[in-house]
């Protein structure tokens, strides 16, 4: 909420402030924040297409923590292709009745609120007809099963709707205009604000801790690993900044966040994979031991998530390969 | 804190960019390579005329003072343009260095180069053999912890060909009269070599984006199963590759140019950062780009590999990746309580 202005619980600061914020935040190695996807991803897009009714209504309850957000996007035949969202959201007088399921919903195992696509029109295909809409998980009809994750862990859920009645006040933005503010929801995921680079700088320089005090039992292809580590982590950090004094002058970031999308989450994947490596034998170790194993090995697992979720690598490079360099569908 | 360019320096970039699209067309390259000759006075003097030479000398000597931001960004356009001249060379290991020479070598250089105008060449253990000592008045020569100058009627040379048809180069077979002095010499010398990191990542930035641009407008144009290959998903993904690549190396090189324009004492480790990831762009941006000409990149005819040879010089002089590597890991081993998440700047 750093950045959020001060009516709705922020501090009102820019976003280099926001980055300085970020870098003693996981300096201090503080914990992930379990609201991180309405804080940095339905906030940001509630602020630019949001009522005032919706922004009072939802932004501080957001940021004092009163209401856990999901999200819910995919489903089950819905994946890379977002567009094939078949839940359906029918307008009845004063409220939509939601039919269909959702799946891979982060933390909606104990989340309050879902913010998510449906097809308001019926007859619709694809990138059309969709709406964006928030929809309380407590609601009769909707059911949450939670998905146990690679570690064991549930952070993602199915949610079922059956007949859910959602007041049209839920609305974000017109009818049959979500895919336009669902793109800059995504934007946000992609780009700056979920992958703050201070966590790559830390995750980097943990690494390097790890080498120096293992280097003897470590070959030099480990330690050119070590340096890219950091290399890149650090020009991730120099690449956000430059973004954010962009944005600062009033720009804006488009398909640029699939560029640093990809390289955030390879770097993390090459970070945790060389982690294991100097942990030898004992990188499977998932109780507490020396050098801190465990924690390298949960790392690494959920490394492996980075380049599928927020739209997959593929689908990233097809981004850039049409948008950027201009090649054909 | 702000982190973009000022206009200024986007003019400047601009303008070397359109001047070079014009005068430094691949034809005109060709046509050094020919002629075995690839230093081409014409376009020296129009760069001359354009300030670009002097920019970075102080402005009682005529120059612009301009800062290594914008250096950075001039050369990126340089290597772009697989430019032949040793521009980069001039501003980057001559003019910019002045300040580091020994008092007797700075008198000698600058009695021997008017405004800075006049091409000194540079050798260096990490660049050993002078590019274009024929069209030099001179060689600042670097190494064994001693700093020489040579002039040219002093010295005697011979042709060695590189890899890279754009680039002469020189060896010096004997000199009768040289200045030298080992004064300073530590200091001297990282600051070349920070320089020639920078310089030559720089130039990698700009021929790496050079590969790309034209392997993209080669993949729309080239049918194939009916369609222009470009829409095959194998070609786009290499290409997209190549595209992060760039992208997070570019920031290394400014803060690099930065960092030695505040004098900043992690500038040598700047600037190996800058080379290695600038490095590691363009080796991809030459695999990945022969690729997507299929045959036609293997051929002398396709206009590629201008700019992939002039990369493969620029990734090994000056420190190739392993270099690197071994500069940054010395640093980050020694210092790492001053690096990572609070201290980027
Ligand atoms: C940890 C985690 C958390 C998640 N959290 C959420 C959440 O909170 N809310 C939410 O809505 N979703 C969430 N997701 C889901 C995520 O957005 C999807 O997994 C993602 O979009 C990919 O869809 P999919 O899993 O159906 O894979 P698929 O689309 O089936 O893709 C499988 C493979 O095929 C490739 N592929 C598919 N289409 C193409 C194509 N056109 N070109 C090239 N390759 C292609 C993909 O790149 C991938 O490698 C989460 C996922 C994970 C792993």
């Amino acid at each position: 909420m750093v950045t959020w202005p001060k009516e709705y619980g922020g501090r009102g600061l820019d976003l280099i402030q926001w980055l300085i914020f970020e870098e003693e935040y996981y300096r201090a190695e503080a914990p992930t924040r379990v609201n991180q996807n309405g804080v940095f991803l339905l906030g940001p897009t509630l602020m630019e297409f949001g009522t005032h009714e919706q922004k009072s209504k939802f932004l501080n309850a957001m940021a004092t923590g009163d209401h856990i957000w999901a999200q819910g996007w995919s489903e089950p035949g819905a994946g890379s292709d977002m567009a094939a969202i078949r839940t359906t959201a029918v307008l009845e007088d004063d409220h939509y009745k939601i039919n269909g399921q959702k799946t891979w919903s982060s933390r909606a195992a104990y989340a309050d609120w879902t913010f998510g696509l449906f097809r308001t029109d019926l007859d619709s295909e694809r990138h059309r007809g969709l709406s964006f809409i928030l929809v309380p998980l407590n609601l009769p009809g909707i059911t949450v099963r939670p998905i146990p994750q690679l570690d064991g862990e549930p952070g993602f859920a199915e949610i079922y709707f059956d007949d859910v009645k959602v007041p049209v006040e839920n609305l974000l933005g017109g009818d049959g205009e979500g895919w336009k503010i669902a793109m800059a929801t995504a934007g946000f995921e992609r780009g700056l604000m979920l992958r703050s680079p201070a966590r790559f700088q830390q995750t980097a320089s943990k690494l390097l801790e790890l080498y120096l005090a293992n280097q003897d039992h470590c070959s030099p292809m480990i330690q050119a690993k070590v340096v890219e580590a950091w290399s890149q982590s650090e020009s991730y950090a120099l690449s956000i900044y430059h973004t954010a004094s962009k944005m600062l002058a009033g720009g804006s970031i488009g398909s640029e966040s699939s560029l640093g999308k990809i390289f955030w989450s390879e770097l993390d994947h090459m970070m945790h994979q060389t982690a294991l490596k100097i942990l030898g034998a004992s990188a499977e170790l998932s109780q507490e031991s020396k050098n801190d194993a465990a924690k390298w090995i949960k790392g690494f697992m959920f490394s492996y998530a980075g380049p599928i979720y927020a739209g997959t690598n593929e689908i990233q490079k097809n981004i850039i390969a049409e948008r950027l360099l201009g090649l054909p569908r | 804190m702000n982190f973009i360019f000022t206009e200024e320096q986007i003019q400047f970039k601009d303008a070397i960019k359109s001047f070079l699209a014009e005068e430094c067309a691949p034809a005109s390259i060709r046509d050094g390579w020919q002629k075995n000759k690839s230093f081409n006075l014409e376009r020296w003097k129009n760069l001359i005329e354009l300030g670009v030479l002097s920019s970075n000398l102080p402005e009682k000597k005529g120059g612009l003072g301009m800062d290594q931001v914008t250096l950075a960004l001039m050369v990126e356009e340089m290597g772009y343009a697989g430019l032949p001249e040793p521009v980069a060379e001039q501003i980057f290991l001559v003019n910019d260095v002045i300040p580091f020479l020994p008092k007797n070598v700075t008198e000698a250089v600058e009695s021997n180069f008017n405004d800075g105008t006049q091409y000194i060449a540079l050798a260096h253990p990490l660049a050993p053999n002078p590019l274009f000592l024929n069209d030099a008045a001179g060689l600042i020569l670097l190494d064994n912890s001693e700093c020489k100058f040579i002039a040219k009627n002093d010295m005697d040379f011979e042709i060695i060909s590189s890899n890279d048809p754009s680039r002469e180069l020189f060896k010096v077979s004997s000199m009768n009269d040289a200045i030298s002095t080992s004064k300073n010499f530590d200091e001297l010398n990282s600051a070349v070599s920070s320089r020639g990191s920078l310089m030559t990542a720089a130039l990698l930035i700009g021929l790496a984006q050079k590969m790309v641009d034209l392997s993209s407008i080669y993949v729309l144009d080239r049918t194939q199963f009916g369609k222009p290959i470009g829409s095959f998903q194998a070609v786009k993904h290499m290409l997209a590759d190549v595209a992060v690549k760039i992208e997070f190396a570019k920031p290394a090189v400014y803060r690099a140019a930065y960092s030695l324009s505040e004098n900043n004492p992690k500038s040598a480790l700047h600037c190996a950062h800058a080379k290695l990831m600038c490095a590691q762009a363009a080796e991809l941006a030459c695999k990945n780009s022969i690729q997507a000409h299929g045959a036609m990149g293997y051929t002398w005819e396709m206009d590629l590999h201008i700019y992939m040879r002039k990369a493969w010089s620029m990734m090994a002089c000056w420190g190739n990746e392993d270099k690197q590597l071994e500069l940054i890991f010395k640093t980050l081993s020694s210092t790492s309580e001053e690096l990572g998440v609070l201290y980027t700047f």
